[in-house]
């Protein structure tokens, strides 16, 4: 029985294997082709000219920039309501409370879209100056998105943290706050992490709802209040049009994005590493 | 919370605890400001939604075939059903055997475990439009499988894996290990234990990330317009093309004609969302019951 | 403790309800009280489709967005700072909730949310496209690969039959033929899939509904994706008829052969506060391209 537990593991390490072949193989010709230095370093992008320009770092710096924007606005809060969830809440708030964050982990992207449009774009266009399809925008609605994934991973951490923490913190003199905040929040360490990291990876790889209130325009992000266009909003921007070296440069796009991924994956690793290396 | 009929205060002895204490009632500030401030954004979500989609729920929306004038959300329903079941068929099985093996039969120094798991996150934070552009280039074009409920099926169940696998794994971490240890001391083996005792007592866990599957599964687009194709009516067998939900509301708002349904189409998924929701935590009771 | 914070949660709970209910509905019925001066409006939010789009390289080229540069070499102009939608609906729903903003759409999706611009004192109409002096417009092709099996030609004698051609004005296309004949189909059985632009499948839906009521016999399928996805589908053999929201590429016509079912004009739309009621080609490019930025500039 437990090789078929054991084959059931390789099941994701062989995922990622074709998933790599298959990305790399359809996108690095292209990188090649164009060359890595006007690829990556690039700023102008205009794949439909006749002479074509393929510079993708207007699109790096674009969803380095709203991403980070969405983990400044939706970690702290997401963080603090799952330890609300898990130690604040009185009994009778918790159901419905469950429910609409369930609710709206399954709300597609698509309506959150919409809402940006509608509600977002108006609100930072009055409040903040602008046209308001922005980075701020995008990292609004991001920072929202990446909410119910925060919310549910860390929560579930937080619970899993043995009681006796909690008492022995208590017994100690601490207050409910405390005993919390610097005794079983960190003892969850490794689950929020992890909600932190699955949240980052819905932020960078977030398209539909981006594409509606970024502005999408390919050039240097100027300013926080101008628009922007991400890696994401790039690929299935031009995808359904693209033909030869255009197309490849939209996969290599995706296989840069999955380098992205696959750093953020690695500082990951290597900080709970250091984390069990020095416990 | 057993310990707070034990050591109950009163209203007034907290105050002053918080007098000598700024910073917990900094932070009891802050946890309560967090939590408002999700629940408004999530309310004036929902809101928002259903304002502008149910006065445009109409009888047409449910009605058996999809035409041009009634827009029938029904046969996207069924293939949106269709979908759920079959990626979870394919990603359950493997997400919580894969957790199993890693919390109960692995050593914890094995390197295998580190590759299992650094995958398995790099699958999470995969983007779904490339699971999209693999999805197509794997399924769809090297297996010949064409736009069809199964090349949409793997696509989705690949994408959910991490998020099936990650909350198992939790959720089977925080079983105390006294409960394993009973088991084998009353004489049960391994896999006895792994399934009369620590996936039921895990199964909170486990059932809150079939959740988040099903809500993303039932949420994505970009993954699947292309493995699964557009065509407006319920798939005869696995191999049909067939569109979910989400692509009905992405299509029907994509040219400006049909904004309206549109958003009612929204209000049924969150409806959808809801049903799925509870369905599972009535499970979830049921499987619990008599465990504690 | 417990009680004064249920009690603040309630409180917290119906004001979100409120401000949801007050914010929806706000946004839901948009009346607009007074048009604004265009002048007043300030910097102009200049809205554009993505490269590529069938809309936007119909756009470019009418209105000279695209020149050719010294070499001969097509460039498109667009402004860096135009935002970028990927959708009709998108254009639309930008437009209708910012008063600065200026975006072009197919004609057929133009709907009551927006103010549509004469051009060149020309109204946008069906009508005014059809007899030439509306010049703003784009064709939908559909394309075939070889001989189109006995389905597929019955349905494309049909489109452009005059029954076919009647649902194309019905929905705010422009027809190809006037004069075309009554459809006589042989009614054959079998089974096609037609996939491609999301412009053309709104109308590729309605003339399969009244097609399928002629003959029950047979099966269609329309796959909706993008012009590119269905010329490659039809290419290799994925699908039996293609839809392009464009004209064919060089690279499709060698393997595929594309016929004209209707013609679709492009509206310019502003918001339906802006005063403004014309606009001239000279403007539209000059909005477009960057030289005029604000509303003020605008004649």
């Amino acid at each position: 029985m437990e090789a078929v537990f054991f084959i059931t593991a390789c099941a994701s390490i062989l995922a990622v294997l074709l998933i790599c072949f298959f990305i790399f193989v359809n996108g690095l010709p292209a990188i090649a082709k164009i060359g890595v230095f006007n690829f990556l370093g690039g700023t102008k992008w205009a794949p439909l000219n006749t002479v074509p320009s393929f510079g993708i770092l207007p699109m790096i710096v674009g969803s380095l920039f709203v991403t980070a924007g969405a983990i400044v606005i939706g970690v702290p809060i997401g963080l603090l309501t799952a330890i609300f969830m898990a130690q604040f809440c009185p009994k009778k708030m918790y159901h419905p409370l469950k429910t609409i964050i369930d609710l709206l982990a399954g709300i597609p992207s698509i309506v959150y879209g919409f809402f940006g449009i509608a509600v977002l774009v108006p609100f930072v266009r009055d409040t903040f100056g602008g046209n308001g399809n922005s980075i701020l925008t995008a990292s609004l609605l991001l920072g929202i998105m990446i909410l119910p994934t925060i919310i549910g991973i860390s929560e579930a951490a937080l619970r899993a943290v043995p009681s006796s923490y909690y008492e022995g913190a208590l017994a100690l003199g601490a207050t409910h706050e405390r005993a919390v905040f610097f005794t079983v929040f960190p003892a969850a360490g490794s689950g929020v992490l992890a909600s932190v990291v699955l949240g980052i990876g819905r932020a960078v790889g977030e398209t539909m709802a981006v594409i509606m209130v970024a502005g999408n325009q390919a050039r240097m992000p100027v300013g926080i209040l101008k628009g922007v266009r991400t890696l994401t909003a790039n690929i299935i921007l031009e995808m359904g049009y693209a033909a030869d070296l255009h197309r490849e440069a939209l996969i290599a796009c995706g296989a840069v994005l999955f380098v992205f991924v696959l750093l953020l994956n690695f500082c990951f690793s290597a900080i709970t590493e250091y984390r069990r290396r020095r416990e | 919370m057993k310990h707070e009929t034990i050591n109950r205060i009163s209203f007034r002895q907290r105050l002053s605890s918080y007098r000598n204490n700024p910073l917990s009632f900094l932070l009891l500030l802050l946890v309560w400001c967090a939590m408002a401030a999700t629940v408004f954004i999530l309310l004036f979500i929902v809101f928002y939604i259903l304002v502008n989609g149910v006065p445009h729920l109409t009888p047409g929306l449910f009605s058996p075939v999809y035409t041009t004038d009634n827009v029938s959300a029904l046969p996207a329903i069924i293939t949106t059903l269709l979908m759920v079941g079959l990626s979870l068929a394919i990603a359950v099985p493997f997400g919580i055997g894969c957790a199993i093996f890693l919390v109960e039969y692995a050593k914890k120094t094995n390197r295998f475990i580190r590759y299992v798991r650094l995958t398995t996150e790099t699958l999470a934070g995969i983007p779904s439009i490339i699971y999209g552009l693999f999805g197509m280039l794997f399924f769809v074009i090297a297996l010949k499988w064409n736009l069809s409920l199964l090349a949409g099926g793997f696509t989705l169940a690949i994408m959910v894996l991490p998020t099936i696998m990650r909350s198992t794994e939790e959720a089977l971490k925080a079983t105390p290990d006294a409960y394993r240890e009973g088991s084998f001391g009353l004489g049960a083996g391994r896999l006895r234990t792994v399934f009369r005792i620590v996936l039921p007592s895990a199964m909170p866990g486990i059932s809150a990330g079939i959740i988040l599957s099903v809500g993303r599964i039932v949420g994505e687009t970009a993954a699947l317009i292309y493995t699964a194709g557009t065509v407006a009516k319920v798939p005869e067998n696995i191999f049909a093309s067939g569109r979910t939900l989400s692509i009905h509301m992405y299509l029907l708002a994509g040219e400006g004609i049909y904004t309206d349904q549109a958003y009612a189409t929204a209000v049924i998924l969150l409806g959808f969302v809801l049903v799925i929701n509870f369905i599972s935590s009535f499970i979830t009771r049921k499987i619990t019951k008599g465990q504690d | 403790m417990k009680k004064f914070a249920t009690i603040a949660v309630a409180f917290g709970l119906l004001s979100a309800i409120l401000a949801g209910c007050s914010g929806g509905s706000g946004s839901a019925t948009a009346t607009p009280t007074a048009t604004e001066s265009s002048q007043s409006l300030g910097e102009i939010t200049v809205i554009s489709r993505e490269e590529g789009s069938g809309t936007r390289g119909a756009f470019i080229e009418l209105f000279g967005v695209e020149e050719k540069d010294a070499n001969g070499n097509k460039v498109d102009h667009t402004t860096e700072e135009a935002l970028i939608a990927n959708k009709t609906d998108v254009v639309i729903t930008q437009v209708a909730a910012s008063k600065s903003a200026i975006g072009y759409i197919s004609l057929g999706s133009l709907n009551d949310t927006v103010k549509a611009l004469k051009v060149d004192g020309v109204d946008a109409t069906a009508e005014n496209v059809s007899n030439g002096t509306y010049s703003i417009a784009r064709p939908f092709n559909i394309a075939t690969k070889g001989t189109p099996s006995e389905v597929a030609q019955d349905f494309i004698d049909f489109i452009l039959s005059a029954d076919g051609q009647r649902i194309v004005s019905d929905n705010n296309y422009i027809p190809v033929d006037a004069n075309a004949a009554t459809y006589a189909g042989t009614k054959p059985n079998g089974k096609i899939v037609v996939a491609g632009s999301s412009s053309v499948s709104p109308l590729m839906e309605k003339l399969q509904e009244a097609y399928l009521a002629l003959n029950p016999n047979a099966t269609i399928e329309i796959q909706t994706s993008d012009s590119t996805t269905g010329m490659q589908s039809t290419m290799s053999g994925i699908c039996d008829i293609g839809m392009a929201s464009r004209e064919l590429k060089d690279s499709e016509l060698a393997e595929l052969t594309p016929i004209v079912i209707a013609k679709d004009g492009i509206a310019m739309i502003v918001n339906k506060e802006n005063s403004l009621d014309n606009i001239s080609s000279e403007t539209v490019k000059e909005i477009y391209t960057g030289v005029i930025t604000d509303w003020a500039d605008v004649a």
